[in-house]
């Protein structure tokens, strides 16, 4: 079995296929697993070349054999892939080779990007990997190799289908460009973490590179990688004579540079593209003196998003609190609402602020949890680069989001209760993660030291039988208030320290406990928080919208020499003024002094807008301040863009202002039980398929601004869920935006579907290849040609 | 950032021959930053042999091309570049990011990534022809799918061709969407006879009374 051998010998795989194939007349644009049924002598040919040359590990010619990318009337995508590992298998036999030699399935991307940046979804992409993995295994391949990969996202979903449907074992390699980051933006950390989370057999790099340019890649994956480490370059860099691609790294030169390769710790190595069975013969001649020492278990504490690593143990890591219900009237009314852009919202101020990881909690009791979690984790996903923490008492929900997570995710939580730990390490079992511990079990929370240290050394023995390291344990030491726990802070505080001094492991706090029913929290939370610090909190959960919290966070940092020349320090607070207090110098003056708030409006200045509104609404009702300041000011400004003299972004300022004014004067409102009447509901969406949503974001901005309520479904919406949507709440405007002719389909598909099931609804339409006679073509009510029209277009007909 | 860079995004913005205020040049400014900071630009080309059927039909390896106004373009030529160029996925997220902050700056970014893209597709191009002068051929301004007649659903074959998705992570939606968004595809035409091309880029297309017309 190739897993006893794995990290303990040097092995070889085999090298290019691809370039091979074009010298024997594959054209370009031609599908290479093809030739597996029209050509195979020359693939067998292709595969006993490398045998003989010394290869172990043998790729089958099956790269692009999913269903996403392989499309041929002629034959079934399950004849080519068994007669890809038959032909492997042949080639073994004929070679007649005096060591075991390993047929591997060759499994590379879909050629799709992935939901929410491309439009495939993560399970349509399980589906294709997961049938050519099931008929791989039953022609009798020995391992999977999953190579090329350039996203984690499709990385996943493929270990996963792995996993979840063959009992073969898993190898994995990505490509990366010359800054050592994958094109998706990955770091080398953040792949290493997420694969050795869900338990792939060695992991490394393919493609892309040469030899040479992959060592300082490859140096990364010593550091941090815990697993043996697999290395198949390219023949150097692609050239270009005469239209052919070439690679011009001889056999000889590859080989010296394997060589090195495999003394700097390389276990697995072989060629991609342009490598042929003369480098790979003079590889393995090469590197016959080579012993293999086995991969060293590391230490490093690593989440992960798709972007980036966040290492928990050096400083102290702000896990940010504010993507949370709980005591949050506004949020529960988002979730309520489906109101997804909100909780966005929180997580983009929330790193804006300096979070290094957002926690996740959207459980509330009327909604579904596991659906809403499952949306705001991938939609975070989109806008944010952040690892984000799982934060959620429902196993189901806490699968459903550690299934589409994009990278190797922090979890909250699970305690010493043997049930919550029954349930919850089988999970991180399964998908990786670093799990919060939280210092209380059966018998509650212990009010010392001692018993949450015991309950500590508890959690971490019982994830020891999963095979969860200690390295992915955070112990949450709890903090509790201090207005009812005299000793509460110190309990807390000696815990952290033992944590760290004696276990050994890292630790995580939610901070503002401490001051519960006390008043002026913060005061308490600042000074608790650096104490926390102090003895060794790894990571607090805060609110970094909180200006003592991230004060305390800066502070601590510059002064215990974890800033580097106080870089991190002095950027934040330099412009504050040097003095003490000079952080906290007020604005001078009064906003409603240096212009009114139409000309704020009108020169789109949002700061200014809410200031002087909330300057006038001390002696000024809110609906006045509205109707004599703010529509006209709206006016002014619509007038002039579609007078050509105010333009898109000056309206656009100018919209947000307004909202920033509207926000203040509704905050009024709400709490004097005032409403403003709404002028009635649109319904928003980019039609199925289109994945450009600007326009439709624009004109949502404006109907806003002119109070209107939008019902935003973002974009690529079926039509089915629009014309369920307009039905559901009685609207009766649709608002529809397509980019290009191959979408206008699906905006007419919509209408058609909108005139037989809901009548009573006129459509709008607008996007960059409509014009008038394509709306009428398509039988839309209206064709809007800028946001302005399509605001008029409202007020005229709702 | 250069005063063209600049120039073009001030037009994708609608403001045609008027000036942008402080304000909006400001939020260029910035945003040209971030795409800086943000953009992982990459590209792909090859050089394929091209044959033009007298009807006008344009054969590149296995793929056939009907188009009247791609054949105009490459008419006399005997090579032509296939080329992928992308920002990558970065530059998506922080257009997606504005959008539900603050509306202008995504506006602005999209234009500004346009410009961008469009600069450095003009950078690679240059540079290509330059090598091919070596050759004794002449490139073409660039011209891609569904632009004119020529059909957006070459997109595909062409971007097969390259391996755009392996080789620059550029992909496309089951509906010809490129993603990354902020993407291009194009032929490239290059003849043997050094001829000023007549049209180029915004002033071929036939749509004349577009408002974003150079």
């Amino acid at each position: 079995m190739i897993r006893e051998r794995l990290g303990k010998e040097l092995l070889f795989f085999d090298g290019g296929m691809g370039t091979l194939l074009q010298e024997k007349g594959l054209a370009p644009g031609e599908l290479p697993e093809m030739w597996n049924l029209t050509h195979p002598d020359e693939i067998r040919e292709i595969h006993r070349h490398y045998i003989e040359a010394g290869s172990d590990i043998v790729l089958t010619n099956t790269f692009g054999a999913n269903a996403l990318k392989f499309h041929d009337e002629t034959c079934s995508l399950e004849e080519v892939v068994k007669a890809a590992v038959d032909h492997v298998k042949d080639a073994i036999r004929s070679a007649k080779a005096d060591r075991p030699v390993y047929t591997a399935l060759d499994i590379g991307p879909t050629g799709k990007l992935l939901k929410p940046m491309g439009d495939l979804d993560f399970e349509t992409a399980y589906e294709a990997f997961r049938e050519v993995m099931i008929w791989g295994e039953k022609a009798g391949a020995d391992l999977i190799h999953l190579e090329t990969m350039s996203d984690t996202y499709e990385l996943k979903a493929a270990v996963l289908a792995a996993k979840e449907n063959t009992s073969l074992p898993v190898f994995a390699t990505t490509i990366y460009d010359e800054r050592g980051k994958l094109l998706t933006g990955a770091d080398v950390p953040s792949v290493i973490a997420m694969l050795e989370g869900l338990r792939v057999d060695a992991l490394g790099i393919n493609c892309g590179l040469g030899p040479g340019q992959m060592i300082p890649v490859l140096e990364e994956y010593l550091k941090y990688s815990s697993l043996p480490v697999i290395v198949k370059p390219n023949a150097g860099l692609p050239k270009q004579k005469d239209g052919q691609t070439y690679y011009d790294v001889s056999p000889e030169e590859f080989a010296e540079l394997m060589h090195e390769i495999a003394r700097m710790g390389a276990s697995v190595i072989g060629g991609c593209c342009g490598t042929t069975p003369e480098h790979i013969r003079a590889m393995a001649r090469r590197c016959d003196d080579i012993q293999v020492s086995p991969p060293v278990e590391k230490d490093y504490t690593v989440v992960s998003s798709y972007g980036q690593s966040v290492f928990l143990g050096t400083g102290s890591k702000i896990i940010g609190e504010r993507i949370n219900p709980t005591g949050k009237k506004r949020f529960k009314q988002a979730l309520k609402e489906h109101d997804l852009d909100y909780i966005l919202r929180e997580g983009i101020a929330q790193q804006d602020a300096g979070a290094h990881i957002l926690d996740v909690n959207v459980g509330l009791p009327d909604i579904d949890e596991t659906a809403m979690m499952r949306e705001a984790v991938q939609e975070l996903q989109s806008v944010v680069n952040l690892p984000l923490q799982i934060d959620t008492v429902d196993a189901e929900a806490m699968e459903a989001a550690l299934r589409i997570y994009n990278g190797k995710a922090m979890i909250n939580s699970v305690s010493g209760k043997q049930e919550s730990m029954d349930k919850v390490f089988p999970l991180i079992q399964k998908y990786g993660g670093v799990v919060v511990g939280l210092t209380l079990d059966e018998d509650g929370i212990p009010d010392t030291a001692d018993g949450r240290i015991r309950i500590a050394e508890r959690i971490i023995e019982e994830a020891g039988k999963y095979g969860i390291r200690k390295k992915d344990i955070v112990i949450d030491a709890l903090a509790m208030t201090i207005s009812s726990e005299p000793e509460g802070a110190k309990v807390t505080l000696e815990t952290l320290r033992r944590l760290r001094d004696e276990v050994g492991v890292n630790s995580v706090l939610g901070v503002s406990n401490i001051s519960f029913g006390l008043p002026a929290r913060p005061v308490v939370n600042a000074a608790f928080y650096t104490m926390a610090m102090m003895n060794g909190l790894s990571a607090g959960i805060i609110n970094p919208m909180s200006e003592d919290m991230m004060k305390a966070w800066y502070a601590y940092h510059a002064l215990m020499n974890l800033d580097a020349n106080c870089e991190n320090y002095i950027a934040k607070y330099a412009a504050a003024g040097t003095g003490a207090g000079g952080v906290n110098a007020p604005a001078a003056g009064k906003a409603s002094e240096r212009m009114t708030l139409k000309d704020a409006i009108v020169k789109g200045l949002k700061e200014d807008a809410a200031a002087v509104t909330k300057e006038l609404a001390v002696d000024q009702e809110p609906l006045d301040i509205i109707n004599r300041e703010l529509i006209p000011a709206l006016n002014q400004v619509g007038d002039g863009f579609e007078k050509g003299t105010v333009f898109l972004p000056q309206l656009l300022m100018s919209a947000d202002a307004a909202k920033a004014a509207f926000g203040v004067l509704k905050d009024l409102m709400d709490k004097s039980g005032e409403v403003q009447e709404k002028k009635g509901t649109v319904v928003l969406a980019t039609v199925k398929g289109d994945i450009h949503d600007i326009g439709k974001n624009i004109v949502k901005v404006l109907l806003e601004n002119y109070s209107f309520d939008v019902i935003d479904l973002g974009k690529d919406v079926p039509p089915e869920k629009i014309v369920q949507t307009v039905k559901e709440k009685n609207v009766r405007l649709a608002g529809l935006s397509a980019l290009m002719t191959t979408t206008v389909v699906s905006m007419e598909e919509t209408i058609r579907l909108l005139r037989r099931e809901a009548p009573e609804c006129r459509i709008m339409v607008g996007g960059a290849v409509l014009n008038q006679e394509y709306a009428d073509m398509i039988g839309a009510d209206f064709y809007g040609k800028d946001a302005m029209q399509s605001v008029h277009y409202a007020q005229e007909v709702l | 950032m250069n005063e063209r860079m600049k120039r073009e995004a001030i037009r994708y913005l609608g403001y045609g021959k008027n000036t942008a205020d402080d304000r909006t040049l400001m939020l260029i400014d910035e945003a040209f930053a971030d795409i800086g900071k943000t953009a992982g630009p990459k590209s792909i080309c090859r050089i394929f042999d091209m044959e033009q059927d007298a009807d006008g039909t344009i054969r590149i390896g296995n793929m056939k091309i009907e188009s009247r106004s791609l054949s105009r373009n490459l008419k006399g030529c005997t090579k032509v570049v296939l080329f992928g160029a992308t920002l990558g996925v970065g530059v998506d997220r922080i257009i997606t990011r504005a959008s539900l902050t603050d509306m202008s700056r995504a506006v602005v970014l999209q234009a500004c990534a346009a410009a961008y893209l469009e600069e450095f597709c003009d950078q690679k191009q240059l540079e290509l022809g330059e090598e091919l002068e070596k050759e004794n051929l002449y490139l073409r301004p660039r011209f891609s799918p569904g632009y004119g007649d020529f059909d957006i659903s070459y997109q595909k074959p062409l971007m097969q061709m390259l391996d755009c998705a392996k080789n620059i992570g550029l992909t496309m939606t089951d509906s010809c969407m490129m993603t990354p968004t902020k993407s291009v595809t194009a032929l490239i035409g290059a003849s043997p006879m050094k001829v000023r091309c007549p049209v180029a880029g915004c002033e071929a297309c036939g749509k004349t009374d577009c408002e974003y017309r150079r």
